[in-house]
């Protein structure tokens, strides 16, 4: 009996040899339909949408044609709710405006990829190469954008970024293909804080920020525009991410003794657990305390109520802002998600459908590297995101708030109490200097 | 040779040959890029399949392996090295992570050895995440590049075919080996080994450096594939789901891992399209698995199909590995729920 | 960083740090002791009891209530699962770890689906508010609540093992099953009654700990990578081998991310390795 098993093991082992070396072969000759991988599918055998094309057929879509839009998002894991909301916000604006501008139709295929940068590029091949969509949209964390965004550049497929923050993805790894789309990047949103702490008068800061890109790139635009306008930064804290106690870093900011601190965090538990140790200690009122856009979002709101009223924060975005723009998109949004109150990640959401349409409505049907150039060239005199314009590297141009929270109707909002205006992503330097300069670290802060 | 092994040749050829014609099938590139990734796993799977069934170690931490070794390629391309180079570094780091564990866990068995290999994993993950300066943190290394020759996708998906029959074929050869052999007797009884004056922990750490160098290799294949690697790679959920893969296709079984990767890599990759709570899916088909499918959907199958042929035939051998606790005071295995 | 109050508020965020950790290794190390399963699902046991927790707190205000609902309900869970899927793979040391993974997955995503992806903390009123004051001394009341929780459970643990009739049998069952069962005592029953004990205890430690770390989506990991660590160092199935590797865990990271802010992580590993080299079955743990 042994013995023939051992014989089967030996012919199937020879069976694999042959077959290792036949690939070797094969290698030789290309097989024509995955030569191309920007050639979507279109072989009508293989299709297994043939039947419902011709259904589709009959519904004529908007004469402009269609825009298929990808669009990749963390719709469970770890960040589901951000990645949910930067979806609603996209939704929304098409449920307000119907998804048809400029004649053009919008249909969106959304996919889900946890959070997982391999995942988002296998959703963002499967969107290109299956679905064949004209432009993909997201995803949401850095590592997953800049992995997607190199993929997309390669097969000429636009990649908009509604969320995602780091500096890189406008400037030393930007190309045509890839903008910003709705947010800004990591030491642009911040540079105006630190400028406006030192007007404030604070002479001396703290900062708090976790241990990687996005930590290194918002407290070097803190410290630039802080130092830049007399103040010192005397002691720089790092939080490795994944940090959940913050005890022993709030008792060093106490130590640290500054007139200001500025805390960063990417958003989700971070930020209420820091306040958590902060307000624990009895710093409310002793200590200035101001935090970044995601520390102080409607996650860290709706997660300490009360607690955090009078609390100071630096973002692109600002719900509690007075404009006919973003009282029509936080009305509509409560509307539908149960009265909740938009954060940026959906304002972004919002923002890139805003743009979107309006490039559709000036251009007609664009696709490639024409839709970029289109939105390049687009601006508003007010967007949820207050005026807002392209640069040549594709990066959002725009207002900068300084937010304190505030109750108005029963409900938390960060309402804005000072306003930077046109800030782009080079604080006060030029782009190529800006970008010559050795990538921002622990040790390198500008 | 009887008829049953005759028929596992046929079909084993008929896969070989299924496997390479894949791409010739008027498949999309992303269906080509999709069969890589479930290589690739199934390589992977097949370096766990390998520790667990042959040496009874269930490992935890290959995902973690795979990754640094993955991130040894990344750091080296960062550094301008040549593509030899980042081979070896690749190779090199990831062999070094797999002695690092090997040294740790091989006086450990059982429940201590899964733990360890746990907590060495999380510890692969919390470098990738914080060790910033090296690894650039959450956002990941992007833009490694793999050999020109294997530039094509459709070239690089039969490297991967090829990758995996030789991954498959070394692994047969070190069970059926004496290695192999004694690997079992060490898996059965620690303590007969030990009286019989074979070292143990030694068996346990070569064994686990060949599981680890091939998952090294894997986690080189898969940033060849991806072009890029950050810390979610080594996170602790993707050596779960490795786990979860060899169990579903059946330890101890040769076509198991490939069986089981298709499985989950499908529900991550193509049923999340269309629902939601694919997590949830993916959980309770492994406790469906592990309840009623005890030796796998491959393991399971090949004993339903000996059975009625046992009750055709007779009696006939029953060698299947399957999933069991193995008791240290007998050398049979436990058999698994009636 | 090396003035008395700041040496003394260190001292103490170790201290209710290591508390936490004690809370959620405790459980966790009773089921290994008696039936030699790691429980994976533990982690997720304590995010379903935060959730819970911080629900009826919000509701009714009082942290009391809240860690009896959600302990109950917690403990139900963990039932249904011990008597569901546990009991058909009893004594098989890799299919009960590997069903409590299956757990894991099923309801970390569930708490996601239900409870939402936003972090939640235990609500101001069902907290406890303000902080101690002791010359330049500030310290959060909660945090010391943390502790003195935590070494209430830690007694109460100890003595239970020691004093009790159930504790007598637990520790016969850990000795000799087969001694426990000629005594005429259903071992299967105080399998399941521990594992519930266990999950009850990480429910505990999940309304409790949601006044220093947000319940949230990915909790489930990182308690679970803690307790371990904790149980590895101190030993499989010692209560005092947990209680001893949570305060020297909490410890050691409090002053290493203040000093040597850029080892913080290894910190808490390196302790882990040298056990793991010198003594693989932890410091007070049985060899096998």
């Amino acid at each position: 009996m042994k013995s023939t098993t051992t014989s089967a093991h030996r012919r199937l082992g020879a069976l694999m040899s042959l077959g290792a070396a036949a690939a070797l072969v094969l290698a030789a000759c290309a097989p024509a339909s995955s030569s191309d991988p920007t050639t979507p599918a279109s072989d009508p055998t293989t299709s297994d949408a043939a039947p419902s094309d011709d259904a589709n057929g009959e519904t004529p879509a908007g004469e402009g044609g269609t825009l298929k839009v990808g669009y990749i998002s963390p719709i469970t894991g770890n960040f589901a709710i951000a990645g949910q909301e930067m979806v609603d916000g996209w939704n929304l604006f098409w449920e307000i405006n119907g998804s048809e501008a400029g004649g053009v139709t919008v249909e969106t295929i959304v996919e889900d990829d946890a959070g997982n940068p391999e995942l988002s590029l296998t959703k963002a091949r499967k969107l290109v190469e299956s679905d064949g969509v004209d432009v993909v949209v997201g995803p949401l964390l850095a590592n997953t954008a800049l992995a997607t965004a190199a993929y997309t550049s390669s097969v000429g497929v636009p990649n908009l970024h509604p969320v995602a923050a780091a500096d890189d993805l406008t400037q030393r790894e930007a190309n045509d293909l890839t903008l910003r789309t709705g947010s800004m990047s990591g030491s642009q949103m911040n540079y105006p804080g630190g400028v406006w702490a030192a007007e404030e008068g604070h002479k001396t800061a703290v900062t708090l920020c976790p241990d990687y890109a996005f930590g290194w790139e918002s407290c070097a635009g803190f410290k630039q525009g802080f130092e830049q306008n007399g103040g010192e930064v005397v002691s720089q804290i790092w939080y490795p991410n994944g940090t959940s106690d913050f005890a022993t870093y709030v008792s060093q900011i106490q130590a640290a003794n500054a007139d200001i601190a500025f805390v960063v965090t990417a958003g989700g538990a971070p930020g209420p657990d820091f306040l958590r140790s902060f307000m624990g200690l009895g710093l409310t009122d002793s200590q200035e305390l101001v935090m970044n856009c995601c520390g102080m979002d409607q996650a860290t709101l709706r997660a300490l109520g009360d607690e955090v009223l009078g609390f100071k924060s630096i973002s692109y975005w600002a719900e509690g802002r007075q404009s006919p723009v973003v009282e029509e998109f936080n009305n509509a949004y409560a509307e539908r998600y149960e009265g909740k109150i938009p954060s940026a990640n959906v304002a972004g959401g919002y923002m890139t459908a805003s743009l979107v349409a309006k490039v559709l409505e000036e251009n007609g049907l664009v696709t490639g590297e024409d839709l970029v150039a289109a939105i390049g060239d687009a601006s508003f005199e007010d967007s949820v995101l207050g005026k807002v314009s392209w640069d040549e590297y594709n990066n959002t141009v725009g207002s900068v708030y300084i937010r304190e929270v505030q109750e108005r109707d029963g409900k938390l909002y960060n309402v804005p109490i000072r306003e930077f205006n046109d800030v782009d992503q080079w604080l006060g330097l030029d782009p190529d200097e800006a970008m010559a300069r050795e990538t921002y670290s622990q040790s390198f802060q500008g | 040779m009887t008829r049953a092994q005759k028929l596992n040749v046929v079909g084993f050829a008929a896969l070989i040959v299924l496997l390479f014609a894949f791409p010739y099938l008027g498949t999309s590139g992303y269906q080509v890029s999709l069969a890589s990734t479930v290589l690739i796993a199934a390589i992977l799977a097949a370096t766990v399949n390998f520790l667990a069934g042959d040496g009874g170690m269930g490992s935890l931490g290959h995902g973690a392996i795979a990754a640094a070794a993955a991130y040894g390629a990344g750091w080296s391309s960062l550094q301008g090295h040549s593509i030899t180079m980042q081979v070896v570094v690749a190779m090199g780091t990831g062999i070094v992570v797999t002695l690092a564990y090997g040294l740790l866990s091989m006086r450990t068995n059982g429940i201590y050895f899964l733990m360890v290999t746990l907590a060495v994993g999380m510890v692969i993950y919390g470098l990738a995440y914080r060790l910033s300066s090296v690894t650039r943190g959450e956002n990941g290394i992007t833009g490694i590049q793999r050999p020109e020759m294997l530039a094509e996708p459709w070239a690089f998906y039969l490297f991967v075919v090829a990758s995996f029959l030789v991954v498959t074929l070394v692994l047969l050869v070190v069970s059926r080996s004496p290695f192999g052999a004694g690997l079992r007797g060490v898996r059965d009884s620690e303590s007969r080994m030990r009286s019989l004056g074979y070292y143990v922990p030694a068996f346990k750490l070569v064994a686990f450096m060949i599981s680890g160098t091939i998952a090294s290799y894997a986690g080189l294949l898969s940033v060849w594939h991806t072009h890029f690697v950050s810390p979610s790679s080594a996170e602790v959920h993707r050596s779960v789901l490795l786990f979860v893969m060899v169990i579903l296709g059946g330890l101890g079984t040769t076509l198991g891992p490939l069986v089981g990767a298709t499985i989950v890599v499908l529900v991550e990759n193509v049923v999340s399209n269309s629902m939601e709570r694919w997590p949830t899916l993916l959980g309770v088909i492994f406790v469906l698995a592990i309840l009623f499918a005890r030796a796998g959907l491959v393991g399971s199958t090949a004993k339903l199909v000996r059975r009625m042929r046992q009750r055709r035939a007779g009696a006939g051998p029953d060698d299947a590995a399957e999933l069991t606790d193995v008791p240290p005071t007998s050398g049979t295995t436990t058999s698994v729920r009636p | 960083m090396f003035e008395p109050v700041f040496l003394a508020q260190q001292a103490l965020n170790g201290l209710s740090f290591g508390a936490l950790l004690f809370l959620l290794a405790s459980g966790l190390t009773l089921v290994f002791g008696l039936q030699r399963i790691v429980n994976l699902a533990h982690g997720a046991f304590y995010m379903l009891g935060g959730y819970i927790g911080i629900i009826i707190a919000t509701m009714t205000g009082n942290l009391l209530l809240a860690a009896i609902v959600s302990m109950i309900a917690v403990g139900v869970t963990a039932l249904v699962v011990e008597l569901g899927l546990l009991r058909f793979v009893r004594g098989q040391e890799m299919p009960e770890v590997l069903l409590t993974i299956g757990v894991m997955f099923v309801v970390a995503d569930l708490c996601l689906a239900f409870f939402g992806g936003d972090p939640k903390t235990l609500p101001a009123q069902a907290s406890i508010q303000g902080a101690f004051q002791l010359g330049g001394l500030t310290y959060p009341w909660y945090r010391l609540f943390v502790i003195a929780v935590a070494v209430a459970v830690g007694i109460a643990l100890a003595l239970i093992q020691s004093k009790t009739r159930v504790g007598a049998v637990v520790r016969a069952g850990v000795d000799d099953r087969e001694i426990i069962s000629a005594m005429g005592v259903n071992i299967s029953w105080v399998f399941t009654g521990m594992f519930v004990v266990g999950a009850a205890l990480a429910a505990l430690g999940g309304t409790i700990g949601s006044g220093v770390l947000s319940i949230r989506p990915g909790i489930q990991n990182d308690v679970l990578l803690y307790a371990l660590v904790v149980i590895i160092i101190g030993g499989l199935g010692s209560i005092k081998g947990a209680a001893v590797g949570a305060v020297l865990i909490g410890v050691i990271d409090a002053f290493a991310k203040a000093w040597i802010p850029e080892f913080a992580y290894f910190t808490i590993f390196a302790p882990m390795a040298l056990v793991l080299v010198f003594r693989p079955t932890g410091l007070f743990g049985r060899t096998a």
